[in-house]
């Protein structure tokens, strides 16, 4: 354990120096992923100029939502993006097999390969957008429910790894998952909007097989009592480790199942 | 045997590849339609109207706008890319026109993209949701044009972006940024009457809303009449424009070029 958290920490100061090498790309990158967030919450915002509540919710208790899927998920972008990256830059290109042979673990190894600089701005807008909501919700804060925040935001990040980890993983069979691993980290947009909203099907389908609801609606509804939902949200972070060892297990059994492209 | 067995693997990989993309399109297309549908269902479930704008009006508008979005990208990052990989100094040694060879590649592009998915996402829409048509044949067809020059200004516009690949290095950066301009100055998300009006003057003053606001507000009947020609001359005037800012700010990148390539 040890070995690996200093061995990421060299990782990361060798990206550290990269990003400081290009400076402008640095804050083009993180300004893009600012205004790109502040465009969709601008988006309800007109549209909640003109009406009171959609399905119940306010907007400032809608941002909060919005705010702990953007924050759960800079966790996954900064640190974790790079699976993103599985099938073109290392399976297709024969890269993976050089790391099979070094004496790390490749699933950390591949992770470990880049600190995303862009991720930056999306955990800075989260905050704020955090920052924004939670004084205009009618909510008393003490300790535990900081304590409890920071396990939600946590988990809702680790929900987004585990998911995009389970998908990039049929690269192994296919080369490159890439259009899966897209095709459903789409999904996660309908996370920004309370699940009830939507029809039955949809809600079951976000709650049991792509698990997205727990990245943000239901940790957010563990806050606001009028959900219903406060009890149910507590099952978050058990979510959270579950996805993650059913990915990894996956992960796992792909490696085995791996034969190089041979390029 | 296995050889064989293995080549064809191989070849099926290869096409998965490719159909992989399109039907992880078609499903993204789906999901916004879903999620557009049940957030304005849920908007609308305490009004009957908004700025004047009822339920089935707003529909048509998101959704037309929706796919029309889907053309104003363009060839800006193919361009990116050659710049980046040093291709553009042979594509400039051949005997075309650097940018209407571009803009041909786009429509082929976009002529594909319209028959796979387009169309089909058209017909989904209109078999499970409430969407009006256009009242006159007269209203179609000022739709198709404006549709087209907006589609045009996006295109001009997307070339202007990716020529910046000369003068930076995080392209992908400047894509977003691109992308999220246009998502929200040209009335993409929700209708440009919904503005707060400051914003809404500011959006009168930029390209953007001519490449989807104008015509599908003609389209849903947000803009009639002779308003509707305005708009179209509001239209012409940002393609004429972006057109000459084109072909200036290429003429200057190729001068770059030289220093480039030493």
């Amino acid at each position: 354990m040890r070995r690996y958290t200093k061995l990421y920490w060299e990782f990361a100061k060798s990206h550290m120096k990269v990003m400081m090498e290009y400076r402008i790309d640095f804050l083009i990158g993180v300004a893009s992923v600012m205004l790109e967030q502040f465009a969709s919450i601008f988006f309800v915002k007109v549209v909640f100029d003109h009406i009171e509540q959609i399905n119940g919710w306010s907007f400032y208790e809608i941002l909060f939502i919005y705010g702990i899927a953007a924050t759960g998920r800079s966790i996954h972008q900064i640190f974790f993006d790079n699976l993103w990256t599985l099938g073109w830059q290392y399976i297709r290109p024969g890269k993976l097999d050089r790391l099979l042979i070094r004496p790390v673990n490749p699933l950390f190894h591949v992770v470990a390969d880049r600190l995303h600089q862009d991720g930056f701005g999306q955990l800075i807008i989260g905050l704020i957008i955090l920052g924004t909501a939670i004084p205009q919700l009618d909510l008393v804060w003490g300790a535990a429910e900081i304590a409890m925040l920071v396990i939600m935001i946590i988990s809702s990040g680790l929900i987004f790894v585990a998911i995009n980890l389970f998908f990039a993983t049929f690269s192994f069979w296919m080369i490159d998952s890439l259009p899966i691993v897209w095709a459903v980290f789409n999904l996660s947009d309908f996370a920004r909007y309370p699940l009830t909203i939507y029809h039955k099907g949809i809600r079951m389908f976000l709650t049991w097989i792509i698990p997205y609801g727990f990245t943000a609606f239901y940790p957010a509804a563990y806050f606001i009592d009028k959900s219903g939902y406060k009890e149910f949200a507590l099952w978050t972070p058990v979510a959270a480790i579950v996805c993650c060892v059913l990915a990894y297990a996956f992960w796992n059994r792909g490696l085995k199942a791996f034969a190089s492209t041979g390029s | 045997m296995r050889k064989y067995w293995q080549i064809a693997k191989g070849r099926m990989q290869e096409n998965t590849a490719y159909s992989a993309w399109y039907w992880a399109g078609t499903l993204a297309s789906v999901m916004r339609l879903l999620i557009i549908y049940f957030f304005w269902q849920a908007v609308y479930a305490n009004q009957t109207t908004i700025q004047n704008i009822n339920l089935e009006t707003m529909l048509t508008y998101i959704v037309i706008a929706m796919l029309l979005q889907g053309f104003v990208g363009g060839v800006g990052n193919e361009l990116a890319e050659n710049i980046k990989e040093g291709q553009v100094a042979i594509e400039l040694m051949r005997p075309y026109d650097m940018i209407f060879k571009m803009f041909a590649v786009d429509v082929g592009e976009k002529v594909m993209y319209l028959i796979q998915g387009t169309i089909p996402m058209i017909l989904i829409a209109y078999f499970f949701m409430d969407l009006s048509f256009p009242k006159s044949p007269e209203t179609i067809l000022l739709f198709v044009v404006s549709a087209l020059v907006g589609i045009w200004i996006g295109t001009f516009f997307d070339f202007l972006v990716g020529v910046l690949a000369f003068w930076t290095v995080n392209v992908w950066g400047v894509r977003v940024l691109k992308e999220t301009l246009i998502t929200f100055f040209s009335g993409a998300l929700v209708p440009i009457t919904l503005f707060p009006d400051w914003l809404r003057t500011i959006t009168e003053f930029l390209p953007f809303q001519a490449m989807v606001y104008l015509p599908v507000s003609i389209y849903s009947g947000l803009i009639t009449g002779t308003e509707a020609y305005m708009a179209l001359g509001v239209q012409l005037f940002w393609l004429i424009s972006l057109y000459v800012l084109v072909r200036g700010i290429w003429s200057q990148a190729i001068k770059q070029i030289t220093i480039f390539g030493g």
